[in-house]
């Protein structure tokens, strides 16, 4: 008996942000995301609340992906931070910080909306043609001959993950690992598209930050007892290669619904069994040297190829899948029927490998633009923590000073990214910004009104100007007169500083844009419509 | 879904008080001498015994985020070392006091984080010093001593600490602990001479054992096991006097000086005196592990003959086989594999005695409905039966009479299966006499491969003559009386072949309760000795550097910050911030609460060693240390001198002659360091979390009482 019931009305809320509760919790989840922002950030524990894994971060892409908002407002807000961050894997907490701060601001301003946003939009406009010209004080160039400027970047981007739990020479020893990695990843000879390959991170939980290491080629993970059955390998020239992405583990799972009937006598096992050694008898006869099965080789079929001189891996997943098939020139298999000599590649040696406790097989391929990041770190918080890469194009110095000086612009929009700038201070310090270059400094939150600063500051947010120079200061969030900030030849500068705080440029850029246009796009929201349903 | 966030740190520091909490419960098992607990759970009234820190963690609710947090740095630490968890839990609660205490005293957590850190590395540059390195240990495996051989005093389970500054009455009142005759009375009398021999045959083991179970034995373990903390403790089992003074006077000893000028440099080129210093106590274990690295060693140089491939003590190859109900004395270490199989498998292991027989090595179950991992089974298939007559034999015996086919076709008498066997199969191989053998270690399957030429399969299908292995014996294991088996009703069985790798070790206890403690004693033990080989160097160890690292932190911590500027604001993450300007005026500050964790975790081991009778008069004995290291200008090379008074005795010629025999203490290196920086780290990431995220949980869920302190998004 189906029994039908009436549908609920859907529900209609208009002006959805003068609602209180909207207020509070775009409150809490900006409270949340300030707190975390920049390398003296607060930690945030995040868990089910029924045990299971603790994520200890204040990354924004692990912080978003987590929060399970459930107003519609808020999730339009944590989308685009996240589309944003998977784009450029970078300045996420930025973006999300100046969104929230911008519709905050302009709410309490009082315009209506539509002036709002085509304000912010010319504002918008004002920055982004600013920052990407010539005059622009807060550009450097990067410098592909020289690692420095790359390094300092990456070196920022590790420092501004507190959870990583890092030493200063553990950082130093990371940073210089994933520029290397990701210089491997450029290939040798380019034509005209630049096609960058890809490192893969090999997980090695436990051991000491500083036995990571980077290595070209693929690494396999496989137990002792499974690599002493393949060792010794036989030296050849080269190595054939055989990929499969179809389960050789002679099942018969595809069987589709209903039941099947079987005679008496017959087994299917065997069948499939039969036709998988008839799969290996024609990879012998192809002298292919290495089976890689992305699932499971049955164990009759390992034994056949092993006594044949083959080497059969299996269970190598789905993640590897896609380098394997890049560094050895193969198709990876689909089938069982028939294989086609063209899906066939080849590797240059192979070899075992230990690190930690944990045995590998080393591929290594002939020219390729795949490395493998092998990341130690002492536990498991730590380590999932550590994930960034980058690719770098053009730099944008950071650590407020990008804010500071941006806010020069205009009033409205310009408290917002002062508080974004604010937001890097955790400790009560006090942050104050120079008349000259319009950069960020810090101070302690008690100084005396009357004092010499120079004496009292050292250096900027981002580290290019230090206090000895004839500058004056002027407490962020005061009243200040309007300046032209300084530009600088940028060479002389990063010359002579080599500790550089630096932040991706497009990164950046994007941040700003997303930022605003979210906004926009929020404070225009006139109605949520909820079905009920 | 509804998330909930909580503010964590508002005034107090919940997390930091959690870590403390949680911590606190380890407390006795630092150090040698570990007091036992007994976990008990009010629902079932179940309840176990445990003696370490993995096991204690294991036994408790942990489901609190910090706790989670906790157990998974203590687990990472024990999966990588297997040792220093002790050690881990510990600094965790002293050192989250000292970052709590920080926090009251108005500290920034930013300068919190940097100088602890800092701190924490400079201690462990400075405790390079410390470092003994390893000779050739191996070259003298020789010689006629052996580890139990040795005789022990309990006094080294804290040499350091307990040999006090050069003026004072406490150092009369230990040195004549050390002298007194109470402390040698323990050794047992009248046991004949040690055969020198180190691999002596199996009826000169045994006579060795039935001597050693003597009533004295059983009284100290039980005095050891007490809260006994009165006096010094005494309870070294392995009393042995006949062989004493025989390695003390070896012309190569590892103690050299080097005139007055220069410090002393240690060195230890004995394995014994290695064992010795990392046995911290448990004599017992060790004296287990030194038999079983002496056998894989002749194993390794006989099967290389003359080619000189250095030595390489492979822990992988040591296989445990524990028996309660027996005597703790037969715990013994035999080449090759022993394990407990069921009474009714007497006969026919008579007839495959004293006669080679082949095996076959199955990786996964041996049952007929096992399938390899990755198999998925379809469920829809049903089979037709086209008659009657061929449902005579299920399927179950059909795949029994073909298992026992292939025995039969490749003249196997031995299967060695990782997973189950079916109970059915085994019955019927008893029956054509087959020996069938469940639940194998892999490394014990992988050790046969090697030695037997067999080839491990997954499937009974997969047999053929290249799978077989060949010239396995099998035999009864005998070191036990069997009227001390017969009472626990099982038969042990050696398996073994020529030249395999693989030593088993015997545990046996008397109180089943305590196999478990017994079997991580035993390991914790090995492992030691494997990292110390591996690292080829050790730590001087007895608390000296802990208490060179307080002396290191509060020498730094007196120090102005001038001539180190640029190297401490280094640690700070910006250099820019204010913080690293006003790092000066905190530092010290900081770096004091960090020593009072050393402090507090030297008091502490002397507590528990029974060093001293409270935690306070310990701590008032590593003052005057203190003060006495700072005296000297050099902290380190003050204790490396009162290292070498305690192992020389020259400063007193009359007890010269037992002082000598306190061995040194070895610590390892690199588990000890990585426990101290993963507590560190545990410590500091809780320190710098401000909220707590919890995702999935509706309003319904937590309690009135709960949700303040909430925010709900």
């Amino acid at each position: 008996m189906s029994r039908l019931e009436a549908k609920k009305p859907s529900l209609c809320k208009s002006e959805p942000l003068t609602s209180e509760r909207v207020r509070a919790t775009l409150c809490v989840l900006k409270g949340i995301l300030t707190s975390s922002y920049g390398p003296s950030g607060r930690l945030k524990q995040v868990h089910s609340g029924f045990g299971g894994c603790v994520c200890t971060t204040s990354q924004s892409s692990a912080l978003l992906s987590n929060l399970p908002v459930t107003h519609p407002i808020l999730k339009i807000l944590t989308t685009s931070m996240q589309n944003h961050v998977s784009c450029f894997r970078d300045c996420g907490l930025f973006t999300a910080i100046l969104c929230c701060n911008l519709i905050e601001n302009v709410q309490r301003t009082g315009l209506t909306p539509t002036t709002v946003t085509k304000l912010n939009q010319h504002l918008l406009s004002l920055c982004t043609s600013y920052l990407k010209s010539e005059s622009c004080g807060c550009r450097i160039l990067v410098d592909f001959s020289s690692p420095q400027t790359l390094l300092c970047l990456v070196r920022s981007i590790v420092t501004s993950k507190p959870a990583c739990m890092l030493t200063r020479e553990e950082r130093d020893h990371l940073s210089a690992l994933i520029l290397r990695a990701f210089l491997l990843t450029i290939p040798e000879n380019t034509k005209d598209r630049l096609i960058l390959g890809n490192s893969i991170i090999v997980p090695l939980k436990g051991q000491r930050v500083l036995d990571s290491s980077v290595l070209p080629g693929i690494l396999i993970e496989m137990s002792e007892i499974q690599l002493m059955k393949i060792l010794p390998i036989k030296k050849s020239e080269a190595f054939k290669v055989a990929l499969f992405c179809a389960s050789l583990s002679g099942d018969f799972s595809d069987t589709g619904e209903g039941t099947m009937v079987v005679t008496y006598g017959v087994s299917l096992e065997n069948a499939v069994l039969e036709q998988l050694l008839s799969l290996g008898r024609q990879l012998v006869s192809d002298h292919v040297d290495l089976v890689v099965c992305q699932k499971v080789i049955h164990p009759s079929l390992k034994q056949f190829l092993s006594m044949h001189r083959v080497i059969a891996i299996d269970r190598v997943g789905v993640a590897l899948m896609e380098p394997l098939s890049k560094v050895t020139g193969t198709q990876p298999i689909g089938s069982i029927g028939s294989i086609s000599p063209s899906s066939y590649g080849s590797v240059k040696d192979l070899c075992p490998a230990k690190f930690g406790f944990k045995h590998f097989l080393h591929l290594i391929p002939y020219e390729a633009t795949i490395c493998s990041l092998l990341l130690c770190n002492r536990n498991d918080t730590a380590w999932d923590e550590l994930k960034t890469c980058n690719e770098p194009e053009s730099i944008l110095k950071d650590d407020g000073c990008t804010q500071t000086e941006l806010q020069l612009s205009t009033e409205a929009f310009c408290s917002a990214l002062e508080s974004v700038a604010g937001s890097l201070e955790h400790d009560g310090g006090e942050v104050l910004t120079d008349m000259k270059y319009g950069h960020f400094w810090s101070a302690h939150a008690e100084a005396p009104s009357i004092v010499n600063w120079p004496d009292l500051l050292s250096r900027c947010g981002c580290g290019l100007y230090n206090s000895q120079e004839e500058l004056h200061w002027s407490f962020l969030k005061s009243t200040r007169h309007p300046f032209v900030p300084q530009t600088y030849l940028p060479h002389e500068a990063t010359g002579s500083a080599d500790n550089l705080t630096l932040d991706c440029f497009t990164a950046k850029l994007s941040g700003l844009q997303v930022a605003v246009e979210t906004a926009n796009l929020i404070l225009d929201l006139s109605y949520v419509i909820e079905d009920k349903n | 879904m509804v998330m909930a966030c909580r503010v964590i740190n508002k005034r107090r520091h919940m997390g930091l008080q959690q870590l403390s909490s949680f911590a606190g419960t380890g407390r006795t098992f630092l150090g040698p001498v570990k007091s036992s607990k007994f976990i008990i759970d009010e629902e079932c009234h179940e309840s176990v015994l445990i003696s370490s820190t993995i096991r204690l963690l294991e036994s408790l609710d942990l489901t609190s985020a910090v706790g989670q947090l906790l157990n998974e740095a203590v687990q990472a630490q024990n999966n990588t070392y297997k040792t220093g968890t002790s050690t881990l839990l510990f600094l965790v609660g002293a050192w989250s006091s000292a970052a709590e205490e920080c926090l009251h005293l108005g500290v920034p957590i930013s300068v919190i984080v940097s100088v602890m850190s800092e701190g924490l590395n400079s201690c462990i540059k400075e405790v390079v010093s410390l470092q003994v390195p390893i000779y050739n240990v191996f070259d003298h495996l020789d010689s006629t001593k052996t580890f139990s051989g040795l005789e022990t005093f309990n006094i080294s389970l804290c040499p350091f600490l307990q040999i006090p500054s050069d003026t004072g009455l406490q150092k009369e009142r230990d040195l004549n602990d050390v002298a007194s005759p109470s402390l040698t009375t323990y050794s047992l009398s009248g046991i004949p001479v040690k055969s020198p021999k180190l691999f002596r045959r199996q009826t000169e083991v045994e006579a060795d054992k039935n001597t050693l179970q003597n009533p004295q034995t059983l009284k100290n373990s039980l005095l050891a096991s007490s809260h006994y903390r009165k006096s010094i403790l005494i309870h070294s089992r392995h009393f042995n006097r006949t062989a004493n003074n025989q390695w003390i006077n070896k012309p190569d000893g590892f103690l050299e000086q080097h005139g007055a000028a220069t410090p002393n440099t240690y060195r230890c080129n004995d394995l014994v005196e290695l064992e010795m210093g990392l046995s911290h106590g448990d004599h017992n274990s060790m004296k287990l592990v030194d038999e079983a690295v002496r056998l894989q060693y002749q194993n390794a140089s006989i099967q290389q003959g003359n080619c000189t491939m250095p030595f390489r003590f492979d822990i992988s190859r040591i296989f445990t086989c524990c028996l309660p109900g027996v005597p703790e004395t037969f715990s013994c270490v035999c080449p090759g594999f022993i394990t407990v199989v069921s009474i009714s498998n007497t006969t026919l292991i008579k007839e495959l005695e004293n006669q080679p027989v082949r095996v076959i090595l199955i990786e996964g179950d041996l049952t007929e409905n096992y399938r390899h991992l990755g198999f998925n089974k379809a469920t829809n298939i049903n089979t037709l039966l086209e008659s009657m007559k061929i449902q005579q034999n299920s399927s179950e015996e059909v795949w029994t009479n073909y298992v026992l086919q292939v025995l039969i076709k490749f003249n196997v008498n031995l299967v060695l299966v990782q997973g189950n066997v079916s109970e059915h199969l085994i019955e019927r191989c008893i029956h054509s006499k087959r020996l069938v053998i469940g639940s194998v270690n892999s490394t014990v399957m992988q050790a046969f491969a090697e030695a037997s030429g067999a080839v491990q399969v997954t499937y009974i299908t997969q047999v053929n003559e290249n799978c077989v292995g060949n010239g396995i014996y099998v035999a009864f294991w005998r070191s036990i009386p069997s009227d001390v088996i017969d009472r626990i009703n099982v038969i042990t069985i050696v398996i073994k072949t020529e030249g395999i790798n693989l030593v088993t070790v015997v545990l046996t206890s008397p109180v089943t309760a305590q196999m478990q403690t017994k079997e991580d004693r035993f390991w914790t033990c090995a492992y030691r000795l494997y990292h110390a080989l591996r690292e080829q160097k050790v730590f001087l160890g007895g608390g000296a550097v802990e208490f060179l690292c307080l002396s290191h932190l509060q020498i730094l911590a007196g120090q102005s910050l001038s001539k180190r500027n640029h190297v401490c604001s280094g640690w700070l993450h910006n250099t820019s911030s204010w913080l690293a300007s006003s790092l000066a005026l905190y530092r010290p500050t900081v770096l004091n609460c960090l020593a009072n964790g050393w402090h507090r975790y030297l008091s502490t081991l002397m507590y528990n060693t029974a060093c001293c009778s409270s935690e306070f008069e310990a701590s008032t004995f590593i003052q005057q240390h203190l003060q006495n290291a700072r005296d000297s200008g050099s902290p380190s090379s003050y204790i490396l001198n009162e290292y070498s008074k305690l192992n020389s005795g020259i400063f007193n010629p009359s007890i010269s002659n037992k002082l000598e025999q306190i061995p040194s203490i070895y610590d390892i290196i690199i588990p000890k360091i990585e426990a101290w920086r993963r507590a560190l780290d545990l410590v500091l990431l809780v320190l710098q979390t401000d909220s707590e995220i919890i995702t999935g949980l509706g309003h319904t869920q937590l309690n009135s009482h709960e949700t303040e302190g909430f925010l709900f998004l």
